[in-house]
């Protein structure tokens, strides 16, 4: 059973990044189009679908949900609907308001990450029943079924990790350190425990120090591998952590195979110059992208996605190959 | 407070005479550092790397950057008041000034020279400092709830100006700056050890080590004994004697390699230590007229079988026990680790006992005294052997048994003084500043010592292909900072209005201390603090993300606590913020180096603030005279 | 005649409508001990708060020799060598003795501190008064309460005070210290202060006192010179007096 879902799981997500490729191509497409006329002829073709969707999201944090924003705004733009974002502050009463907020406003459809299913099931399982279609994003891959959501759109954390830790596989590592940055949280140690299931060889995970304090990440992570010389390879999972561990590798002059998870800058000119192996990108351009759009099907078209399975958005993975390309991509905020 | 260490500058004959060892030992920062060296030798013993230069490096680095703000944080602390925003103005300060010198453009920054951002951005710190003081001095509110305020409000304005300014959440390319080169060795500047060789290290390394602990057990007789009314020159021959024979042994263990040679120089070592104490001895001191018989009492012949017994049985566990297993007995202790503890339980036991023995047979006469402190020392030859003959470990065979011989060397030597020589009974304000200016040569000598060892590398380490150690000037920024706040606070107004505002703020402004004035500053210098180790970081990663420094201030405090400050003001010094970063940047390194599972490390954190907590307590009620 | 050191006029003091003082008249003379004598609620604190500038007086007038002063803050009256040596004191037990001694007028050479002249010029300073302690470099925290009061009024007098009030310097103190403190209201006397000596104890106040003046809620039962008081009388009076004698008598018929 449990090797069934892994199947169906690693077949999902390689069809997503298929997929992934197609679509950030889109999304490429739409922000050009967006200066130019073909916005307009398009706003022009859907005008009468004057639907409102709203996507509730639990954090505002980071460039990461400035490019979640970004799809559904483009989807918005792309489709000629109006998108409400509402991002969160990390707390579940404030959605769940919103969630409330947005019923009673009669949203044509609701979008909403998942962080803390206790608070959100019930309120969306109320949208649900009072006719609003709802999908989940970013986090809830086990509970949109509960809540009855037409499907999640998102990255499974120990999916993402078993990708990373075929990475590794191929660059033929025997022992990695999956150095995570904060302790007691779920989906890093999923991330880490994907990496163990996939990887063939020995995987150590360990705290190596908040992201708030760089120096202390990057002398623990020296400190790890100066004490263990079979480690070769580390991953970071998450972008500063990541630089950390490249920063201590380079101070100890080992040969080192570095992977991380999410992007920064840095982060992306480290793999373009070849230092970093590679990221797992979680391309949540299409976890705003998809929502509205699947939304917008489901509303106008009565289209169902998925077949009872999430979407997965990942992992996609950023290498020194195409490094350059997703760079200007990340400027134009697609990425 | 903070004079130096065993200066009585009155010599008032209703003073009652302290033991050195009581004048030493009741100051805070010798507690820490006592500290330090317990936990540093901890995790030298579990960890293979955490002794290595490039592991030294690294848990300096970690208290470079933590040490600056901790020792600014002390001396806000021991003026009475907290800096939660401390943590988040170190991010913010380098976002700042990445921001300043970003090139301009739609999502750049100013695109300012650094010569031009630095001080700027130095002037928003103080700005920022001045206005945490003004608002608790006006509002009369606790600075924790207005810190708290500053701190949201700069945790708010980094994310939200980097969201806004540069679509990112974090402020990335000091190097964008027109002038970072011309900066960058003054904030980022890096010393690559393998670069850097230096074929007298050892030597310099050991001749220094040698030289700092023989000047300590001089300096120490010079506060314990009584001087003699003329000096006695034949004692000046054999002191300079002793030296000769002491350096020729060095010279011999550089030169020549073998067990032989190695063993003939060491001992030429200890006859020349032996010597040479005992010739500035009898040179200096008032020599024991009547040392009395040998007299082991029936108590005294109790207590050295009980230590002697102990140590035995230590040795006795650590050659039974299997040293190679690593196998769980029971959590969270594997054979090695009991081995371990049981080995060090006993000695230490053993030799406590001992020393006791040594400190009643003072009471009998000084002949048995000098027998009963010889057993000691013998004592821990066998503890060395035993290490030597056991230990699969090489840092152990070699470094440790080598350290742990030197220990015996100079308690032999001190028995033999002890024994000869008048301790004296009255303050001698002479003496006790001759001896504790011996004491901070000493501590010099040993620094550099260090130094030497750590900077630079041989020939045949690169042939052994040490994996390279590199360190940065931000070590240098921290030692600077921290000697310069050491000073300002044991010596100038400032310092002395610090200790006051903070031990009774009504009573410094009756007497005309500008109370509120001495606090916006001390918000200042934490501000200035902060902005310094803002712009390390930002030259040293070149990019800084919106959550850097958010909750590192409660780090700062725990520094400064462990480092012996009082929470609640008035007390505390500067250097002991110090070395409280010092404490708590090891176990953080430490716990990796060891390969022990990091989950833990809060708990290890959470036993050393305890520990600290009742050993500064303890220390203060001594100052303080309190009995209780 | 010199008109006095300092000098008070009909001072009144209302707090809205509650009057704290009423129409109080006193003076202290260069090297004299004027003694203010008054139980709890009399006045007292009242009455050192116009003299350290923290009050002004609704009316009335205080002259130092002779001419109308007031004083709108406490530096204003230390800047006038009037030091106030309070009853919680204004030192920092964790300091050493002679940082408190020199606290915010610490000598310097330079930035530094002279830290051998300031030790030097402490200990010689108490010992002209007759204050000897052992260290100066020892916490005031541990000194007794009587070395305490002692380092804080020779600090007064060496800070150039030409008015010293004491506040009770004698209430927490045992009788052996007590006496010790007196010894020193009577050497900043010899040199030359005028000394305002508040207290309630009458037992303290007659042995140094050259002047006393009695307060009774808030109001001036006169100023009497030593000559004109006998010991006895000044106790009754300030035992309560007729309130007193009334007492007994209802005691004695019960």
């Amino acid at each position: 059973m449990k090797r069934l879902k892994y199947l169906l799981a690693m077949l999902l997500a390689f069809s997503m990044v298929a997929a992934a490729c197609g679509d950030s191509s889109d999304g490429d497409d739409s922000s050009d189009g967006e200066t130019s006329e073909t916005t307009e002829a398009e706003v022009d073709l859907t005008q009468g679908s004057d639907l409102t969707f709203h996507v509730i999201t639990h954090s505002d944090d980071g460039p990461f949900w400035t490019v979640v924003k970004n799809g559904a705004d483009a989807a918005a733009a792309d489709l000629g609907i109006t998108v409400v974002w509402k991002p969160g502050v990390n707390d579940a009463q404030t959605m769940v308001q919103d969630i409330e907020a947005a019923v009673a406003e009669g949203s044509d459809g609701i979008g909403a990450s998942l962080p803390d299913p206790d608070a959100l099931v019930g309120p969306l399982q109320a949208a649900v029943a009072a006719g609003t279609p709802v999908i989940t994003l970013n986090s809830g891959s086990n509970d949109y079924q509960e809540i009855g959501a037409l499907t999640h759109v998102g990255q499974s954390e120990f999916v993402a990790g078993q990708g990373a830790g075929n990475r590794f596989n191929d660059a033929g590592a025997t022992k990695v350190l999956c150095a995570f940055q904060e302790q007691g949280n779920i989906g890093l140690s999923e991330r880490c425990e994907g990496l163990s299931d996939s990887f063939s060889g020995e995987v150590v995970a360990e705290f190596m120090g908040l992201d708030a304090d760089t120096t202390e990440q990057q002398n623990t992570i020296n400190a790890a591998l100066a004490a263990d010389g079979d480690i070769d390879g580390v991953l970071g999972v998450g972008p500063v952590i990541t630089m950390s561990a490249l920063r201590a590798a380079q101070d100890l002059g080992r040969v080192i195979t570095i992977g991380g998870f999410d992007m920064t800058p840095e982060l992306l000119a480290a793999i373009e110059a070849g230092d970093v192996a590679f990221t797992v990108d979680q391309q949540q351009y299409l976890q705003g992208y998809l929502t509205v759009l699947f939304l917008y099907l489901n509303v106008t078209n009565q289209n169902t996605v998925g077949g009872g399975l999430p979407v997965l958005t990942g992992p996609g993975f950023v290498t020194p190959d195409n490094a350059a390309a997703v760079v200007s991509l990340s400027e134009q905020g697609t990425r | 407070m903070s004079d130096t260490a065993a200066a009585t500058p009155t010599t008032d004959e209703r003073l009652a005479y302290r033991s050195v060892f009581q004048r030493v030992f009741v100051r805070p920062e010798v507690g820490g550092m006592i500290g330090a060296i317990g936990i540093w030798t901890f995790f030298w013993a579990v960890s293979e790397t955490f002794g290595t230069v490039g592991q030294t490096f690294g848990w300096l680095d970690i208290a470079a950057t933590l040490g600056i703000m901790a020792v600014a944080v002390s001396m806000l602390m021991i003026g009475g008041e907290f800096d939660l925003s401390s943590g988040a103005m170190t991010g913010a300060m380098g976002m700042l000034i990445i921001y300043m010198v970003k090139e301009t453009g739609e999502t750049g920054g100013w695109g300012l020279p650094l010569v031009v951002a630095i001080p700027l951005s130095l002037a928003v710190a103080l700005g920022i400092g001045y206005l945490n003081g003004y608002m608790v001095e006006r509002t009369g509110q606790p600075s924790f709830i207005i810190t708290l305020a500053t701190f949201f409000a700069l945790r708010g304005l980094k994310l939200g100006l980097a969201k806004r300014e540069v679509q990112q959440i974090q402020m990335a390319r000091t190097d964008e700056a027109t002038d970072f080169d011309l900066f960058r060795p003054f904030f980022a500047a890096e010393w690559a050890r393998n670069d850097h060789q230096f074929e007298l290290r050892d030597f310099t390394f050991i001749t220094l080590i040698v030289l700092a602990f023989a000047i300590v057990i001089l300096g120490i007789s010079e506060l314990w004994f009584k001087r003699n009314e003329s000096l006695k020159s034949a004692g000046l021959v054999q002191f300079l004697a002793g030296i000769v024979l002491g350096v020729a042994g060095g010279v011999a263990m550089h030169l020549t390699d073998g067990v032989a040679a190695n063993i003939a120089a060491a001992a030429a070592i200890a006859v020349g230590v032996l010597v040479g104490v005992n010739g500035w001895a009898s040179w200096r001191y008032e020599p024991i007229a009547d040392r009395g018989k040998l007299e082991i009492r029936e108590d005294l012949k109790r207590r050295l079988a009980i230590g002697v017994g102990l140590v035995v049985v230590g040795a006795i566990f650590a050659v039974i026990i299997d040293s190679s297993s690593k196998r769980d007995v029971f959590f969270p202790f594997t054979t090695q680790g009991i081995r371990a503890i049981l080995f060090v339980g006993f000695v230490a036991a053993g030799l406590t006992v001992l020393a006791m023995a040594s400190q009643g047979a003072l009471s009998i006469n000084p002949a048995t005294k000098f027998a009963v402190t010889s057993i000691m020392a013998l004592a821990v030859v066998f503890v060395a052997l035993t290490i030597f003959v056991d230990s699969e470990s090489a840092k152990f065979r070699a470094a440790f048994f080598s350290v742990v011989m030197f220990v015996a060397l100079v308690l032999f030597a001190w028995a033999t003084i002890v024994s000869r020589f008048t301790e004296r009974r009255h303050p001698d304000r002479q003496s006790d500043r001759l001896g504790a200016r011996m004491l901070v040569a000493a501590a010099l000598l040993l620094a550099v010592g260090m130094a030497t060892r750590l900077l630079f590398t041989i020939d045949a380490e690169i042939l052994a292909g040490i994996p390279p150690a590199k360190t940065s000037v931000r070590l240098l920024w921290f030692f600077v900072f921290a000697a310069v706040l050491v000073w300002v606070l044991a010596n100038t107004k400032f310092g002395s209005w610090t200790y006051a505002v903070g031990g009774n703020k009504e009573a410094a402004r009756q007497v005309g201390v500008p109370a509120a004035r001495t606090k916006t500053q001390l918000f200042m210098l934490v501000s200035f603090a902060a902005w310094l180790v803002g712009l390390l970081i930002a030259f040293r990663i070149n990019s800084i993300q919106a959550n850097v420094g958010d909750g590192e201030e409660f780090e700062f405090i725990i520094a400064a606590v462990v480092g012996g400050t009082l929470l609640t003001g008035g007390y505390g010094t500067a250097f002991g913020g110090a070395i409280g970063a010092v404490i708590m940047a090891m176990p953080l390194l430490g716990i990796a180096a060891a390969r022990w599972n990091t989950d833990w490390r809060w708990l290890f954190i959470g036993v050393i603030l305890a520990l600290a907590v009742i050993a500064n307590k303890f220390i203060r009620d001594k100052a303080e005279g309190i009995r209780r | 005649m010199t008109p006095p050191l300092l000098e008070l006029e009909d001072i009144s003091k209302y707090y809205g409508n509650i009057i704290a003082l009423t129409d109080v008249t006193t003076s202290v003379n260069a090297g004299e001990v004027t003694c203010v004598l008054g139980d709890n609620g009399a006045g007292k604190s009242t009455f050192i708060k116009i003299l350290a500038g923290v009050h002004e007086p609704t009316e009335g007038t205080i002259k130092m020799n002779g001419e109308t002063v007031s004083f709108t803050s406490p530096r204003a009256s230390l800047d006038a060598g009037i030091a106030t040596v309070y009853q919680d004191l204004a030192m920092v037990p964790m300091m050493s003795v002679w940082r408190n001694f020199f606290l915010g007028s610490e000598p310097t050479n330079g930035l530094r501190i002279d830290k051998k002249k300031a030790k030097a010029l402490a200990k010689e300073e108490m010992s002209k008064m007759g204050i000897d302690i052992r260290d100066t470099e020892q916490p005031v925290g541990t000194l007794s309460g009587g070395e305490r009061q002692s380092v804080a009024i020779a600090r007064a007098v060496y800070f150039g005070a030409k008015v010293l009030i004491l506040d009770e310097p004698t209430s927490a103190l045992g009788v052996k210290q007590s006496g010790v403190v007196l010894k020193y209201i009577i050497a900043a006397r010899d040199r030359g202060l005028g000394v305002i000596f508040i207290t309630h104890n009458p037992h303290h106040a007659y042995p140094v006192g050259d002047r006393f003046m009695i307060l009774n809620r808030g109001k001036s039962m006169g100023n009497f010179a030593k000559a004109e008081l006998p010991r006895d009388e000044l106790v009754r009076m300030m035992a309560g007096g007729a309130e007193l004698d009334q007492l007994t008598h209802e005691i004695e018929q019960a």
